[in-house]
């Protein structure tokens, strides 16, 4: 991470003075020693091992005060500070013991501090209890999402709409209740692949519940999805299978994605051989998540009827896979195809 | 020569008193003193004091003369009063410490034995900059190691829940495909049941209307000639002419009669009620003939039916 201000860091104290005596020159008024103190402060503490030096509770209190300071740029140096410190485990469960959560939720509207908020949030999320956590701030992404500018800058979208994922992920019964499926349509039709990939996974974890996939066939969100899918990129078109995966479990929605004539997009994507073993190993979601999807086509008449024509294909591609678990998807998707009352 | 050492009390040179006493006299040499005095020392009489006293001095001086003392060695001597003196000082060295003692060595025994070092003999570069470069590398190398993990701790961290989100949407259509298969074939079985069942009531109801259709027709076979029968028992079919002249002609007629013979009844009983007034009135005629009178004006029947009256309850 580059240094944002100019200033050259404070010299450092040897050994295990180095952070107290740091520590002591944040509580001094002035707004360049402190600058300074945070560059030496994020220098010591991203070295290997002395990242947990500085979980006293004192630190972090002065931490969080700092967190609300006039200066943006010293709050863009804490922020990056708890990214630091976001980096150890132990860092992170500290972080959420001494509830930073709620001035941090504050920072989200700060143009400097937003994208590493983003990331420290984003770190955060890699404990079960941070994703718990992360649930408080339920409220406010949802405003943000309302609410979002065009202006800002995609990577800060796309760490934005990560987060959500995670949170959706975590309860997705709450999202839907805060009407998060129209809020996130149109990031779907976006201009940047980025962002409408991003969206595409938040959307997949949204129509895991049943609400969901209702929400999901009403609100039309299906046919960007369907233009995601012809994306020649990988993880888009991983996402896009994905929400059709899941909303075509109901009946509106399989007879939505027949309507957009999905079903040969996923065939191609589920018997597409590559010879390259890394190749096969990358796309082996994509590649059950589109079978998937046909088993959830194929139980529709319409669509069991054009699978069947397909029949022998799938047989033969089911028999080339070595691959146990493609091998049992596609099995399930053979016998839904042949299945007769 | 070996010089007789005379007494230190009895020596002449020595002087003795008060120092401004006398002047000095000269002194006499030892040497003279001694070879003056040595021949008579040995033929010594009497004590030494007296013998000093007693001893041949020399004549006195002739007038105009005087005895000067003359030197007649071979070597002239100068004489002066004041003695030759050479002072001679010796001094300690003031405060001088006393030396320290010095260190006993023993003394050397043994051979001697020479050695010389040359270069490269007693440090090697290349030896001895072995430890602090493996000290060196090895800590970079430990640092750059443990940063690399903590990234990696990170990155399996995402690539644990990566692989745990494959898993879940590996199994979780599945599932959910099969729920709602379930739920599709549940519903379905259900909507038949309920049809059959629907289609067992309309049954059952449709045998039930056709029985109980089959029962009411045969009980009511014989009903209508009985309904008919108790209909006309009760009079419902009638003789149009006979109920009118029953209800309209008859209530007149009694009501004619009736009111014939309550004309009848009331002239009675005004003939009684006057009998009875004119009988009262003879009775009570002398308090009350003023009241009597207005009362008779007013009418002869209201007074004689309240004067009727009192005189039935006064009678009976």
């Amino acid at each position: 991470m580059s240094r944002d201000s100019d200033a050259p860091p404070a010299p450092v104290a040897f050994g295990r003075w180095a952070v107290p005596l740091l520590a002591e020159q944040l509580r001094l008024p002035g707004r360049d020693v402190r600058l300074r103190a945070l560059a030496a402060l994020i220098d010591v503490l991203r070295q290997p091992l002395r990242g947990p030096e500085a979980l006293t509770e004192g630190f972090l209190q002065q931490l969080k005060v700092l967190l609300e300071d006039e200066d943006p740029c010293v709050r863009a140096k804490v922020c990056q500070l708890l990214h630091v410190l976001a980096a150890h485990t132990c860092g992170r469960q500290a972080l959420l013991a001494a509830s930073f959560l709620p001035p941090l939720s504050q920072l989200l509207e700060d143009p400097p501090c937003r994208r590493t908020v983003f990331l420290l949030l984003s770190r955060l999320s890699l404990h079960s209890s941070g994703r718990v956590s992360l649930l408080t701030l339920l409220p406010k992404l949802m405003k943000k999402l309302q609410e979002e500018e065009e202006e800002e800058e995609d990577e800060v979208q796309v760490l934005f709409l990560s987060l959500l994922r995670c949170c959706f992920q975590a309860d997705p019964e709450a999202a839907l209740r805060s009407d998060a499926v129209a809020l996130l349509a149109p990031k779907l039709s976006n201009g940047a692949l980025n962002i409408c990939k991003a969206a595409a996974a938040a959307m997949m974890a949204l129509s895991v519940p049943m609400g969901g996939k209702v929400e999901v066939c009403d609100q039309k969100v299906l046919p960007a999805v369907a233009a995601l899918l012809q994306e020649e990129d990988e993880e888009a078109q991983l996402n896009a299978t994905g929400v059709i995966m899941f909303a075509a479990v109901t009946t509106a929605g399989k007879l939505q994605c027949l309507h957009l004539n999905v079903l040969p997009v996923l065939l191609k994507l589920a018997c597409d051989r590559h010879e390259d073993e890394d190749m096969r190993r990358r796309r082996k979601p994509l590649v059950m998540n589109s079978v998937r999807g046909l088993t959830m086509l194929a139980e529709t008449p319409e669509g069991r009827r054009l699978l069947q024509d397909q029949l022998p294909l799938l047989r033969r591609t089911s028999e080339e896979e070595e691959d146990v678990d493609i091998q049992r998807v596609f099995e399930t998707a053979i016998q839904v195809v042949t299945f007769t009352p | 020569m070996q010089q007789k050492h005379g007494n230190i009390m009895r020596d002449p040179r020595v002087f003795r008193g008060i120092a401004s006493s006398q002047p000095l006299k000269f002194a006499v040499s030892p040497v003279l003193f001694m070879s003056l005095s040595e021949e008579p020392t040995t033929r010594a009489v009497g004590p030494k004091q007296v013998r000093r006293k007693l001893r041949a001095r020399t004549p006195e001086a002739v007038q105009g003369r005087k005895h000067v003392n003359v030197q007649t060695e071979s070597y002239l001597e100068e004489l002066s009063d004041i003695p030759e003196v050479k002072e001679t000082e010796c001094q300690t060295d003031a405060f001088l410490d006393r030396p320290e003692t010095p260190i006993f060595l023993a003394a050397k025994t043994g051979k001697d034995a020479a050695t010389q070092i040359y270069e490269g003999d007693l440090f090697d570069f290349e030896e001895e900059v072995q430890p602090i470069l493996e000290i060196l590398v090895g800590k970079t190398l430990e640092q750059s190691l443990l940063e690399v993990m903590e990234e990696e701790e990170l990155a399996a961290l995402m690539a644990q829940q990566r692989a745990f989100l494959e898993r879940r949407n590996n199994e979780l259509p599945e599932v959910h495909r099969l729920q709602e298969q379930e739920r599709r074939r549940r519903e379905e079985r259900e909507r038949r049941m309920a049809e059959q069942r629907r289609a067992l009531e309309e049954e059952q109801e449709v045998a039930e209307k056709i029985a109980a259709r089959a029962l009411t027709q045969q009980q009511l076979a014989d009903l209508v000639p009985s309904v008919l029968a108790s209909l006309r028992r009760e009079g419902y079919f009638y003789d149009p002419v006979e109920r009118d002249v029953e209800t309209h002609f008859f209530p007149r007629l009694m009501d004619d009669v009736e009111s014939i013979l309550q004309k009848n009844c009331r002239a009675r009983e005004l003939l009684d009620g006057q009998t009875l007034c004119f009988i009262c009135w003879s009775l009570w005629f002398g308090n009350l003939v003023c009241f009597w009178f207005s009362n008779l004006e007013c009418g002869c029947e209201c007074c004689s039916s309240d004067l009727f009256v009192g005189q039935r309850g006064l009678t009976t």
